[in-house]
């Protein structure tokens, strides 16, 4: 599977990847000089602040190795979670519209989504073990800070790991669900199964919108407890859901060239898959620049540090490929049809939305350990690679398991193309 | 008397699918299917390219977001300046909602206005309008394939006998 991916991404586009990896590391170069530059100016200021306010909107100083693992380890993890949350979102769509595209990815995504509970949890343990190095507000007593007394019903440890905890539980409970039916009808083909997986589609996608929410702003907003966005779940879905239909598209082309999906991945479903990711590139853009928009204009305190932090150092250049690599390139790029459906110019948007995505998280989750910029270093690429190559084994264990697209579904035939004509119109003829 | 074309009629959305790869492949460039409903995989099968209406919505919605913009910059910035809230004269922030919207409603326009022009509408007139078998089975249950005379490569003969071994039952000369 690997040297066939590799290939598949470096073979096909050696002289393209060559000039992104480099752009990649000069950008990463530059940004640690300007960094190691700011570093030395910010310290100073920043000692002369602490002696005046007691303490900063994060954890100031130098952070210790625990601390810049845990949020290497986070952000990993936040992206990695993306993608299976994506996933399920995109099976229980498929069922809530009766979606007859759909059938082709449906059950890979079904894989995927199911990763949530238990792989996902058992990744999720060093995040809630490392929870007092990593969320500030874990140390901070809440009678000596206005903000976390205010929240304090949901930032304590107890709502912490409850929480956590039932957010797997619910997000088990709906993949599993929706996998264990579709399985099922693989083997006896009965229609009673498709109403079942409509039935946890429909409660579904409600535990979906308010689990979601509940991850995003435990494992991620709550870093900067102050802070208050009621579009922030919205904003960590529209991006999840973004990576993972360009990641569908990539994984459709894949499964396509190795011939588990040959005979039913037709253009038209990869024109769908990339009006599916163009969609959520501007569905994005339009949610994330709500909630800049809203703290822009009312100018509080309260919401606007949050974007102030992010403006200083590196980070304002993370921003700027937040607004022009995340939407206008992808946006304006992928406008025409022809675009939509090249393998070559798709698999490089893959990569280029895994980046984007990323930088994304980074940019939520980096400034409240490293005000000064963006830092990329060991414990982010450790992190990164060894949550993906866990889910990459349990995904293609579970992949090769099982067929690999739904073989019964009530509207295979059309996925292959073919008109059946319904057994009830027949007499009318 | 003039003729405006030849009519061929079909029963199934398949067959007229068939019959317009077959019309397409013969070389034909004067002709067009009416059908009840979209069909889909039909602009391939009558080798269609892709429209030409979406460059009419690019052209409005980039002439809506920049006069949105322009506008917002002139009002505030330039002709009567005001301070609103300690915000800046211009900001593309504040302005950006109102630019959208234009956005919008001119790449809206832009659509509208492109089919319409495209597809030469609107006109009084049509002559299959006045043809029987085209008004009652267009929009009812027929499948019909029209190739106009005023095609290079149309011939009596010859292009009843394609459309014949398409498969229609039912081909007849519509009048001017």
């Amino acid at each position: 599977m690997t040297l066939h991916a590799f290939q598949l991404l470096i073979g096909l586009r050696r002289g393209v990847s060559a000039v992104v990896i480099a752009l990649f590391a000069a950008v990463l170069l530059g940004n640690s000089a300007i960094a190691a530059e700011q570093a030395k100016t910010a310290a100073k200021t920043e000692q002369a602040v602490d002696a005046h306010h007691g303490h900063t909107h994060g954890p100031a100083g130098h952070p210790t190795e625990l601390k810049k693992f845990g949020y290497a380890y986070l952000t990993a993890y936040m992206f990695c979670l993306s993608l299976c949350l994506g996933a399920l979102f995109i099976v229980i769509l498929n069922h809530l519209f009766d979606a007859q595209w759909m059938v082709p990815i449906r059950r890979f995504l079904e894989h995927i989504a199911c990763q949530l509970f238990p792989t996902m949890f058992i990744l999720w343990l060093p995040i809630g073990l490392l929870a007092k190095e990593i969320y500030p507000w874990f140390t901070i007593d809440p009678d000596h800070d206005h903000a976390l007394h205010a929240k304090a019903i949901l930032f304590n440890p107890t709502a912490f790991y409850v929480v956590s905890g039932l957010l797997f539980v619910v997000w088990g409970f709906i993949a599993h669900g929706l996998r264990r039916a579709s399985l099922a009808q693989d083997k006896d083909g009965a229609a009673v199964h498709t109403r079942t997986m409509r039935k946890y589609a429909a409660v579904g996608i409600f535990a979906f919108a308010f689990s979601l929410t509940g991850a995003a702003i435990y494992w991620m907003k709550s870093l900067q407890h102050q802070f208050f966005s009621t579009m922030y779940g919205v904003v960590y879905f529209a991006g999840s859901v973004w990576v993972t239909a360009i990641t569908t598209y990539w994984l459709l082309l894949y499964f396509k060239n190795r011939g588990d999906l040959k005979d039913v991945a037709r253009e038209v479903t990869f024109h769908d898959c990339g009006k599916l990711f163009f969609a959520f590139t501007v569905f994005y853009a339009y949610i994330h620049f709500s909630q800049y928009f809203l703290i822009w204009n009312a100018a509080v305190p309260e919401e606007t540090f949050w974007y102030v932090t992010r403006e200083k150092g590196s980070w304002w250049w993370v921003g700027q490929i937040t607004i022009f690599g995340h939407f206008w390139f992808p946006f304006l790029f992928l406008l025409p049809i022809h675009r939509k459906i090249n393998f070559q110019i798709m698999s490089m948007m893959a990569g280029w939305a895994w980046f984007c995505h990323y930088l994304d998280l980074q940019f939520n989750i980096g400034p409240v350990l490293h005000p000064d910029g963006l830092h990329f270093g060991i414990y982010d690429v450790l992190s990164l690679v060894g949550i993906l190559s866990v889910l990459i084994f349990m995904f293609s264990r579970a992949f090769n398991a099982h067929p690999p697209y739904p073989q019964r579904d009530p509207r295979v035939a059309e996925t292959f193309g073919v008109y059946v004509e319904p057994v009830s119109s027949k007499p009318a003829h | 008397m003039n003729a405006y074309g030849l009519l061929a009629v079909f029963d199934t959305p398949a067959d007229a699918m068939h019959a317009a790869e077959k019309v397409r492949d013969a070389g034909y460039s004067k002709w067009d299917v009416h059908t009840p409903f979209p069909v889909h995989g039909m602009d391939a099968a009558m080798g269609l390219s892709n429209s030409k209406v979406g460059w009419f919505t690019f052209l409005g919605g980039v002439t809506g977001y920049t006069s949105g913009m322009i506008m917002i910059w002139w009002m505030n910035a330039y002709d009567y300046k005001i301070i609103i809230g300690g915000k800046p004269m211009f900001s593309p922030f504040f302005s950006f909602p109102v630019s959208y919207e234009l956005t919008i409603l001119l790449a809206s326009f832009g659509s509208l206005i492109g089919m319409f022009l495209l597809n030469r509408l609107p006109r009084l007139h049509h002559p299959l309008l006045k043809n029987r078998k085209f008004s009652t089975g267009a929009s009812h249950d027929k499948f019909i394939l029209v190739i106009e005379t005023a095609d290079p490569k149309f011939n009596d003969q010859e292009t009843r006998k394609l459309l014949s071994s398409a498969g229609s039952k039912h081909i007849e000369l519509v009048e001017d």
